[in-house]
């Protein structure tokens, strides 16, 4: 180790202008770098419900379509209707929209005794006036199923207006053109935006603002404690720097690898600035701690003391961050572990190779370091290591009582974790994207969107049949308002021409019924072109897990007892997917924290060459996975995209303060050859990095709490508390455990 | 001074009276060349192309008498042979689905709508003279063809239609269809060619810029003057 740490020192301009040059191509590299805010695309392609989600969502148009929905007392006043037709053209004239349909364009068959009248439900030129006609219309709507709540809502007070954005669009920016250009008409209804293009551009807003707000408040955060803990500038600038190189680093290779920045790794930046200043942090510790006269050879002392751990620290946290690579169903997850361990591994890079470069290339020693740092050890050591190690030896069967309480009581509370998929629980109450999917919940049946996917000959009656069958099942369940099909356009085609609302046997019947339907815009977003597939769109409104487990039950166990041999029925949509990623949350939850417990226990065990010490080390951190997981069932901060990760996480980055400890005694032993002393000087060599570690990894974290995301707020929380209580861990339950085993086996050689 | 003035703002306004005058001069010339036959016969060949080039395509007859009784019978594909769609004045427009047997009535309160997944509207489709339904002015003259701005008269979809009007023919080249928000959203290309003293459109080729879509209608087999009389145009007829 001294070797490498000589090497280092010779070689520290190399070292320093490599780092300069990489840091300045990988900060270039950021101007590539993306925002993707679609939860949805990072669902995996391996299984077929989200494949088939996705791919209905490209096929058929659904993912382009955005929402408004303008609310007011009553709908059905003409002056109301004036201004939904205002709507209606201010967004066709744009040039990414490629087709709206509101109650003043939307199509209308109606049939008499004379004929057919294919048109509009109101005609756009001529809106209906006075009481009379005004109530007709309301009637006539009313008594259609395919305008009911789904373009007017049943009690009269919101009416719809679906556009669809071409392909091409940039979504962003036609979602935000098209808001200005809607609400710059300034009408006096309420207006609702809605919708994926919405949704996404909402989420994207919050991504920006989060990044912009969080980081240089995580930043300054940790200045300060950095400068309260060390009482140096270089305390505080040196593990700033290595933690923003080690940002800039790892976003500029997100770049050059084309991963996108999502509503998870938008916490990667605040993450590695909490954990990369903490091997800094530990490095300069030990340095401060051989503070030997010849500043070259403290210099490469405290690098070669410190070397291990550091390496392992990162290399627990890294797996931490890898262990969601296996079991994560959503592939942000994945992506999120991938890049935060990549970038684990820059911070642990440069602050082996750089730190001891900087200090030794620019003298960059502390000067009067001497003075300032008895003085702050003094405040720790007495006021809390030197109480706590007397309480340690003293008592120590009664710290570990307290320690395994407070496990039992977690334990009950792990049985008490709910799980929250609902994305726009993911926003906060007052967000306007959160708000008009309430509205569109309320007013609308919900916004869950459900689909039926036929496969086979659309124009085969037998198929259309079927779809008609398939969809009166679906409206049977309570929380299914609508549903509609190109069936049901064939039905009514087939009354207009005289011959009951029903499909016609013969197939040339619906190929001539169809003549009508051909170029409607309405059909694209119902069949494919080559009339091989087909789907029933409607919306679920419940998100309760076992309500819509139930109906996914429901229509699995329909499509098996309904086979054909003309066609084949897939069935997806949200509800089914909140399922899966419901059972995944729990499941990579459990699988993530069985493989970081594993492998980290391997790591130690290994590097230590002691089993023992694999197992002392793990404990403190399997109680503090115990305790947050038992927090969270007590505090009902559920499970959901971003605290998923934190067990693991805490585990990966709380392991360190054990490792930190468990080396220390190592060494410590070496050197006294007694537990007790070896402890006891430990503690108070180390406690010191470990609580500044804790307190600004901490304080890092408890900055997500000012996030707009909700999970994110809930993420930093946690994974602050398990900071805290996997520090405290370190330095009371592993103590007290190492004190207990080698009280019992000198007591077993005494007898 | 103020005469001046005046006396420009005369001239100005008598030369915007003019540039009208001769716009709506050219727009009736074209009129005549459109719909001067009293009577056509011909074989229409419809090909609706895909965003991804995909063709389909479907062939009629056509009769047509005056410009306001038309007769569209389809020949192929096989599934939608013999069916049959008769428009008579008035907007009045019969349908006739040979699987049905029976003949209904359509009205199509909108014209704005796309006849049979054609890029062409019930309202691009009507052989009413342009005249009637736009006002017309002369943006510019070009070498071989006059630039014609038309604004609707009554209400429609279309903010504006610039015409490309052949100069010595005065048959139109270009038309290209403006929306509300005066974005281009179609854009039709004609071929004429003479056939004995009519002017015929060959080729009509219609893009519709959004969608991605085009549609060619080619007309063959063309007879003018064969002296078709009403009787052609009735329900009993549609149904044969």
């Amino acid at each position: 180790m001294e070797k490498l740490a000589e090497r280092i020192v010779k070689f520290r301009w190399v070292i320093i202008a490599f780092v300069l040059g990489l840091t300045l191509f990988l900060g270039y590299q950021l101007k590539n770098l993306h925002i993707n805010a679609d939860i949805l695309s990072s669902l995996p392609e391996n299984d077929p419900t989200a494949l088939l989600y996705k791919n209905i969502g490209k096929q058929y148009g659904g993912n382009n379509i955005g929402m408004i929905v303008l609310e007011t007392e009553n709908v059905y006043e003409t002056e109301v209707l004036k201004h939904i037709k205002q709507i209606t053209d201010s967004l066709s004239i744009d040039s990414d929209v490629s087709s709206v349909t509101s109650m003043t364009n939307i199509l209308d068959i109606k049939s008499s005794e004379w004929g057919i009248e294919i048109g509009k439900l109101i005609d756009e030129y001529n809106l209906p006036e006075g009481q009379a006609e005004l109530d007709n219309l309301r009637n006539y709507i009313d008594s259609k199923d395919m305008y009911k709540e789904s373009i007017v809502s049943a009690d009269g007070t919101a009416s719809l207006i679906l556009f669809k954005l071409l392909h091409d669009a940039d979504m962003r920016l036609a979602a935000l053109r098209i808001k200005n250009r809607v609400n710059n008409l300034a009408l006096p209804e309420t207006l609702y935006f809605g919708g994926l293009p919405f949704l996404l551009t909402d989420i994207t807003e919050l991504i920006v603002s989060d990044m912009s707000v969080l980081i240089p408040v995580v930043f300054l955060i940790i200045a300060l404690i950095l400068l309260v803990s060390f009482r140096s500038l270089r305390g505080m600038f040196l593990p700033l720097l290595i933690a923003g190189i080690t940002v800039i680093w790892t976003l500029g290779f997100m770049a050059i690898l084309k991963f996108e920045i999502s509503i998870i790794s938008n916490t990667m930046p605040v993450a590695l600035l909490a954990i990369g200043s903490a091997y800094t942090i530990h490095v300069l510790n030990s340095i401060n701690l051989f503070s030997l006269k010849d500043r070259k050879k403290a210099l490469l002392k405290a690098l070669a003391y410190t070397i291990v751990p550091i390496i392992l620290a990162s290399l627990t946290t890294s797996i931490g961050f890898i262990s969601f690579i296996f079991g994560a169903y959503l592939s942000i997850i994945r992506d999120f572990g991938i890049i935060t361990s990549i970038g684990i591994v820059f911070a642990l890079l440069l602050s082996i190779f750089f730190v001891p470069a900087l200090l030794s290339g620019l003298s960059f020693y502390n000067k009067k370091d001497k003075k300032a740092n008895k003085e702050k050890k003094d405040i720790i050591t007495h006021g809390f290591l030197q109480p706590l190690i007397k309480i340690l030896f003293k008592y120590p069967k009664r710290v570990l009582a307290i320690w395994l309480i407070i496990i039992a009581f977690s334990i009950v509370g792990v049985f008490m974790i709910k799980t929250s998929v609902n994305i726009t629980e993911y926003f906060k109450a007052d967000n306007p994207t959160r708000i008009s999917e309430n509205i569109m919940q309320k007013k609308f049946g919900g916004s869950l969107p459900v689909f039926v996917e036929f496969e086979g000959d659309i124009q085969e009656p037998e198929v259309l049949k079927m779809m008609i069958k398939t969809e009166e099942f679906i409206k049977q369940d309570p929380n299914i308002h609508s549903a509609q099909s190109v069936a049901d356009l064939v039905e009514q085609m087939n009354y207009a021409m005289g011959e009951g609302e029903k499909i016609p046997d013969d197939k040339t019947k619906i190929e001539q019924l169809w003549f009508l339907l051909d170029g409607q815009d309405i059909m694209e977003q119902l069949v494919s072109y080559n009339l091989d597939k087909g789907i029933i769109q409607s919306k679920f409104a419940s998100i309760e897990t076992d309500e819509i487990d139930n109906f996914t039950n429901k229509m699995n166990k329909f499509i098996e007892e309904n086979p054909g041999e003309n066609y084949k029925i897939n069935f997806t949509g949200i509800p089914p997917l909140y399922v899966k990623l419901n059972d995944s949350l729990v499941k990579s939850q459990y699988s993530s924290l069985i493989i970081a417990i594993i492998l980290v226990f391997l790591i130690v065990a290994i590097i230590m060459r002691s089993l023992s010490e694999g197992v002392f080390a793990t404990i403190p951190i399997i109680a503090t996975v115990l305790f947050l997981l038992g927090f969270m069932g007590f505090t009902g901060i559920p499970l959901d995209i971003a605290t998923v990760l934190v067990g693991s996480v805490a585990m990966g980055i709380g392991i360190d303060y054990s490792i930190h400890l468990i080396t220390g005694y190592n060494t410590h032993m070496k050197e006294f050859g007694d537990t007790e002393k070896a402890i006891k000087e430990t503690i108070m060599a180390k406690g010191n990095a470990i609580i500044i570690n804790v307190l600004s990894v901490a304080a890092g974290f408890l900055v997500l709490v000012l996030s707009h995301i909700v999970p994110l707020k809930n993420f930093g929380l946690l994974i602050a508390i398990s900071m805290v209580s996997s520090g405290l861990g370190a330095l009371t339950l592993l103590p007290v455990i190492l004190i207990l085993a080698y009280r019992k086996k000198n007591n077993n050689k005494t007898v | 001074m103020i005469r001046i003035i005046f006396s420009t703002l005369i001239l100005s306004a008598s030369i915007f009276a003019a540039n009208a005058q001769e716009a709506n001069a050219i727009l009736q010339k074209m009129d005549e060349i459109m719909f001067s036959a009293k009577d056509i016969s011909a074989t229409q060949k419809i090909i609706l192309i895909d965003k991804n080039g995909n063709e389909e395509v479907r062939e009629a007859t056509m009769l047509q008498k005056g410009t306001d009784m038309r007769m569209f019978r389809f020949t192929s594909p096989a599934s939608q042979a013999g069916i049959s769609v008769l428009s008579l004045p008035d907007d009045i427009m019969y349908l006739y689905l040979p699987a049905f047997g029976k003949e209904r009535r359509i009205a199509s309160s909108s014209k704005n709508q796309n006849f049979a997944g054609t890029d062409f509207s019930y309202d691009d489709l009507e052989s009413k003279s342009f005249a009637a339904k736009y006002t017309a002015k002369l943006l510019k003259t070009e070498s071989n063809a006059f630039i014609l701005e038309l604004i609707p008269k009554t209400p429609s979809d279309y903010s504006k239609i610039i015409i490309n009007v052949n100069k010595t023919n005065y048959y139109p080249e270009k038309m290209e269809y403006y929306d509300k928000g005066n974005n281009k959203i179609k854009e039709a290309t004609y071929n004429f060619k003479k056939l004995g003293k009519y002017w015929n459109t060959e080729l009509v080729e219609m893009i519709n810029f959004k969608k991605n879509h085009k549609t060619q209608m080619i007309m063959s087999d063309v007879k003018y003057d064969t002296g078709l009389t009403d009787d052609e145009f009735t329900v009993r007829k549609l149904k044969q």
